[in-house]
């Protein structure tokens, strides 16, 4: 009896610093991103090498980390089999946040949906968005599974992470936030990274079409947005 | 050593919150190494944001520029050379009372400056006029400008200290002091 509650403690004990551990990893990783956001341009100016630094680091030891938990990418979200059922999931939030966005440009008299207004950086934005939602759902959400299990705790703090590496710009903030929250929630139900990054590509590209430019001040965000 | 069963009830739980369908638990070495890659992540990126911050500072604050001013009947004169650069001219405002006044290239001759071994040569005076001030104390600063960045951030150093000067009723200007070296 004695045994069986010694080895239950020392289990106990072995999950706790895995909490710890993965509470360190969350934080690590979010300050990668906020030095590459917020230092680098003050004090390197616009080298991007110098920026992709912090970057780099923070995708080497994500890499790394799934290794070290045995992560597999299928695990992890890279994968096609769920996409239909992710997709499914995310019909109704995205057209629901298309339909609000687009209420939004048409009462701020700044809807912008023409050819001619597309650039062909949007095009990024799906690739864009797929790293972005590989770290934060990939990764942070993952993470913060190990802490909490899957639940609201761990999809709020997806959403307040998505939304803090957005700051300063208060648009991007507010939508981060909610759109974390969404994205997070379906995460944990069906893990599939394309599914999340078309969605946010669609979102992306809506919102640039439809806000008003001075409003969102070219998606900047961190240090560049005071430029 | 805990056997499997051991750990069992434990895991459960940890399963039963989804924590197993994030990521397994992980082995003491695996535990180890992640720890380790942290702590050498955390380092790596002290030691970056110092080295930026260091690059910064030396870029963006160089302790080189030396100058002189002072207030005379005609305005706020001195001279400004550039250690580092002694044939650059520099570029100096002119604040007076905490508000910008004026901007010029500091490229007077001054053979003074040069005979007193400041400079490489005597082109680095300036002499900026005073505009309407009302009557009474007032003090001017004059700033050397440093851009650096490729020209994305520029910053201000002060050339010796504030003049004091005082204009009279009649508008004439009037010195206390006569500013400082630096």
């Amino acid at each position: 009896m004695l045994t069986q509650q010694h080895s239950y403690n020392e289990a106990s004990e072995g999950l706790r610093a895995e909490r710890a551990l993965a509470a360190w990893e969350i934080a690590s990783v979010t300050a990668s991103f906020l030095i590459a956001a917020w230092l680098v341009l003050p004090f390197a100016g616009n080298n991007k090498l110098i920026r992709a630094i912090p970057i780099t680091i923070a995708f080497i030891f994500m890499i790394a980390s799934h290794r070290a938990h045995k992560e597999s990418a299928r695990e992890v979200g890279w994968r096609v089999d769920n996409l239909p059922e992710a997709l499914r999931m995310l019909l109704l939030p995205t057209l629901c946040t298309i339909v609000l966005i687009l209420l939004l440009g048409w009462w701020l008299g700044s809807l912008r949906l023409e050819w001619s207004q597309l650039r062909p950086r949007f095009l990024w934005l799906p690739a864009w968005g797929l790293l972005q939602q590989y770290v934060m759902q990939g990764f942070v959400n993952r993470r913060a599974q190990i802490i909490w299990g899957k639940g609201w705790p761990g999809i709020l703090l997806v959403g307040a992470i998505f939304a803090v590496l957005h700051l300063p710009n208060l648009w991007l903030t507010v939508a981060t936030f909610a759109g974390g929250l969404i994205l997070a929630y379906v995460y944990q139900r069906v893990p599939n990274l394309l599914a999340l990054a078309l969605a946010h590509g669609l979102v992306s590209l809506l919102l640039v079409s439809t806000l008003p430019t001075t409003a969102l001040h070219s998606m900047r965000v961190g240090f560049k947005f005071f430029q | 050593m805990m056997s499997e069963e051991d750990v069992e009830p434990v895991q459960a739980v940890f399963n039963e919150k989804g924590g197993a369908g994030a990521a397994r638990r992980l082995d003491d070495a695996a535990h180890r190494r992640l720890t380790h890659l942290l702590l050498g992540k955390t380092l790596a990126e002290l030691i970056f944001v110092s080295a930026l911050a260091l690059a910064f500072y030396f870029a963006a604050f160089p302790p080189s520029y030396r100058g002189w001013g002072e207030a005379t009947a005609r305005g706020i004169e001195g001279w400004a050379v550039n250690d580092r650069s002694p044939w650059q001219r520099v570029e100096v405002y002119l604040f007076v009372d905490g508000r910008f006044v004026a901007r010029q290239t500091a490229d007077l001759s001054r053979p003074d400056v040069r005979a007193a071994g400041f400079a490489a040569d005597e082109w680095h005076g300036y002499a900026f006029s005073l505009p309407a001030l009302e009557g009474g104390e007032h003090e001017a600063s004059v700033y050397a400008v440093h851009g650096s960045g490729e020209g994305a951030r520029y910053t201000l150093q002060l050339l010796g200290n504030p003049v004091r000067f005082r204009v009279e009723a009649g508008g004439a200007v009037t010195a206390p002091d006569a500013g400082a070296r630096r």
